[in-house]
């Protein structure tokens, strides 16, 4: 029916529209709600709502992520912006968070897209194409297992710096607890006198 | 997702009979959830198991064990709105169904040209939800347009439209939720009583039972019918958009009767149900009905989904893309689908790994759902600090406090060390774009391969 077309091709309009202004946000603490992220763009823009993606399909601990709808594009390029050029930070610290704009594919949700080529055909055994098909098919599968080993490797990058810095963190403050240390117990005053440094300056 | 038992409102209306034997009574009306149906209303009825459900005409309402008689029609994928009334002798005619069964009010005007039925007025059909004009023989499995003069013992006039204009007959019932039910609602059936609260984007809301047994309850009214069903969030848009639909911008905050809803297609009845997807995603699984597809084209969508599966295996189902943004490959698209049935799955997974070609991709999948770890509830990256001694008070303040963010300032540790984060970020968007986009070469490499094999063989 023509309605339903102009209707789909509409619906599918005011969705791209929605699209062009919604940002995605990665990198995201599970500790992270709505609020927060509210709270977090209202500097540079007005948070409309917040979508957090599920993770169905990867089988490792991955960061969270949300589909955040602005009240418009300029909004949202402000927000992207921000978080490109300095590092913008989300609850802990000190990852921050990536913003990237959103893309149609993004959204579970989404309306039938107009004008998708839908075709599909049977190919069966026996058939001339058959041999191809599977050999495309293991392809396919190949390509998951490939993409799954480069997201574990990247994960496993990803403890690294976050031990590395926690070492980093760790030995800091050690530094400056034995510094506060010294202080408190007179160390620093003995030496002090000891070189003939006043300590005041 | 059992939920507590809820108390759902209901009270008969006015008594009309009192069977002798049975000891029954009937009624004329009944009050349930605060939406009184009456006799002769159409309505929506689920049974367990199906996702989709019946419509059907209240033709006896008893008391025994809470039950209601139904006259069912059939539905029909003629028209967008067609359906059609079953008639005749034999199964699939009518049947009794619980209280519990019915999921909300719907409009059906007949268009018939027959002299006995009053003929609508235009608003009327384009308000309604379906129409008929045709009917089923139950026993022959026939269409026909002309009406019988009785169906089950009754006469056909009380099937066909009644004589006043019922359009706005549920506006009656936009009657406000939560006076009489204090705990949080359960599987709401009635669409007003959703409708009437906040901004509920679905203007029905039905959940599957999870058991359509009857109830025994005596004979006292009002009574209180125990359900135990998920808990419905009126407001979590995701449970509401469980479904994918072409008319999610339609926006109904009036009952479902009266809404106008011309486009309605027979897809649209699955908005009912604000099961949120991760419990319907839960139980498909235990039920055997959940498929895994791989190798889909990542622009298709939940309807473009579906349709394919009705078009390619004559098959319904309810069918969602899952790919997450940053980790998937753009390559190959992933989704759930929801079959009605375990046989149903079965038949699709089979025919689906046979050898079902879309677009130049063949797809390929299986059943269940992937395991997921749980999360660990913080985030690798973010650092805490160890040595530092906090006192009692100060614990408990911080655990209180509200996530806040910051843009990091260069003259503090922390700038280093995000933006180290930041730039391990960039090397690893690299290295998924490079990878994605050999695959991709790959493919096309391939698929031009293949199409020259052909040529060659040809």
């Amino acid at each position: 029916m023509e309605t339903s077309k102009e209707q789909a091709s509409k619906d599918y309009a005011d969705f791209e529209e929605k699209v062009k202004r919604t940002i995605y946000i990665d990198q995201l603490s599970p500790q992270v709600k709505e609020s927060a992220i509210k709270a977090a763009l209202a500097q540079c823009a007005n948070v409309v709502s917040v979508e957090f993606i599920v993770n169905y399909t990867i089988p490792y601990e991955i960061p969270c992520a949300a589909l955040v709808e602005l009240n418009d594009d300029v909004q949202a390029k402000a927000a992207v912006d921000l978080m490109n050029d300095f590092p913008f930070i989300i609850g802990g610290m000190p990852r921050p968070v990536k913003a990237t704009h959103a893309k149609p594919e993004m959204f579970h949700d989404r309306p039938p897209c107009p004008g998708l080529k839908k075709d599909f055909c049977w190919v069966k055994q026996g058939d001339k194409d058959y041999e191809a098909m599977q050999k495309l098919k293991n392809l396919a599968k190949r390509q998951e297992s490939e993409n799954m080993a480069l997201i574990k490797k990247l994960l496993e990058e990803e403890k690294e710096l976050a031990n590395r810095q926690q070492e980093l963190l760790d030995g800091n403050c050690k530094k400056y607890d034995m510094l506060e240390t010294l202080m408190q117990n007179g160390t620093m005053k003995n030496l002090a006198q000891r070189y003939g440094i006043n300590l005041d300056d | 997702m059992d939920g507590n038992s809820e108390k759902i409102q209901f009270s008969w209306g006015k008594c009309i009979a009192k069977g002798v034997k049975t000891g029954s009574r009937y009624y004329e009306s009944f009050t349930f959830d605060n939406v009184k149906y009456s006799l002769y209303d159409c309505v929506y009825l689920f049974k367990h198991g199906d996702p989709e459900p019946y419509i059907g005409k209240i033709v006896k309402t008893w008391e025994q064990n809470q039950s209601k008689k139904i006259q069912k029609y059939l539905r029909g994928p003629v028209m967008e709105k067609e359906i059609f009334l079953a008639s005749g002798d034999g199964s699939g005619l009518a049947d009794i169904n619980p209280l519990e069964a019915i999921a909300g009010k719907c409009t059906v005007i007949c268009i018939s040209k027959d002299e006995r039925n009053r003929q609508p007025s235009p608003r009327e059909q384009t308000m309604a939800d379906y129409i008929f004009y045709r009917c089923f023989d139950v026993k022959n499995c026939t269409l026909s347009d002309e009406l019988p003069d009785k169906i089950t013992g009754l006469e056909v006039n009380v099937l066909l439209n009644p004589k006043d204009e019922q359009v706005s007959s549920a506006s009656a019932a936009n009657v406000l939720l939560n006076s009489n039910v204090d705990e949080v609602l359960a599987a709401t059936f009635t669409a007003p009583c959703s409708a009437a609260k906040e901004d509920d984007e679905s203007p029905a809301t039905a959940v599957p039972l999870s058991q359509a047994s009857v109830k025994e309850v005596d004979e006292n009214p009002p009574a209180a019918i125990p359900l135990s069903q998920s808990v419905v969030q009126k407001e979590d848009k995701k449970s509401i958009a469980a479904i994918p639909l072409s008319h999610s911008a339609v926006k109904d905050e009036k009952p479902v009767v009266s809404a106008p809803r011309p486009q309605l297609s027979v897809k649209d009845r699955s908005k009912w149900f604000n099961l949120p997807w991760d419990d319907r995603l839960q139980r498909a699984d235990k039920h055997g009905t959940l498929v895994y597809i791989q190798n889909l084209d990542i622009q298709f969508g939940g309807a473009d989904l579906e349709e394919l599966v009705r078009e390619a295996l004559q098959l319904s189902c309810i069918a969602k893309p899952i790919n997450h943004p940053t980790c998937d490959d753009p390559n190959n698209g992933k989704a759930y689908a929801i079959f009605r049935t375990k046989n149903d799955a079965d038949v699709a997974i089979s025919k689906i790994n046979s050898g079902l070609v879309v677009g130049g991709r063949p797809l390929y999948c299986s059943k269940g759902l992937l395991k997921v770890p749980k999360s660990s509830g913080t985030l690798v990256g973010h650092l805490t600090l160890r040595n530092i001694k906090i006192g009692k008070r100060q614990r408990e303040g911080q655990s209180k406090a509200v996530l806040t963010s910051h843009c990091s300032q260069p003259n503090t540790i922390e700038y280093e060390m995000a933006l180290e984060w930041m730039i391990l970020k960039e090397t690893h968007t690299k290295k998924f774009r490079t990878l994605h986009e050999t695959h991709s070469d790959h493919r096309k490499g391939f698929a031009s391969m293949g199409s020259k094999s052909a040529r060659i063989e040809k």
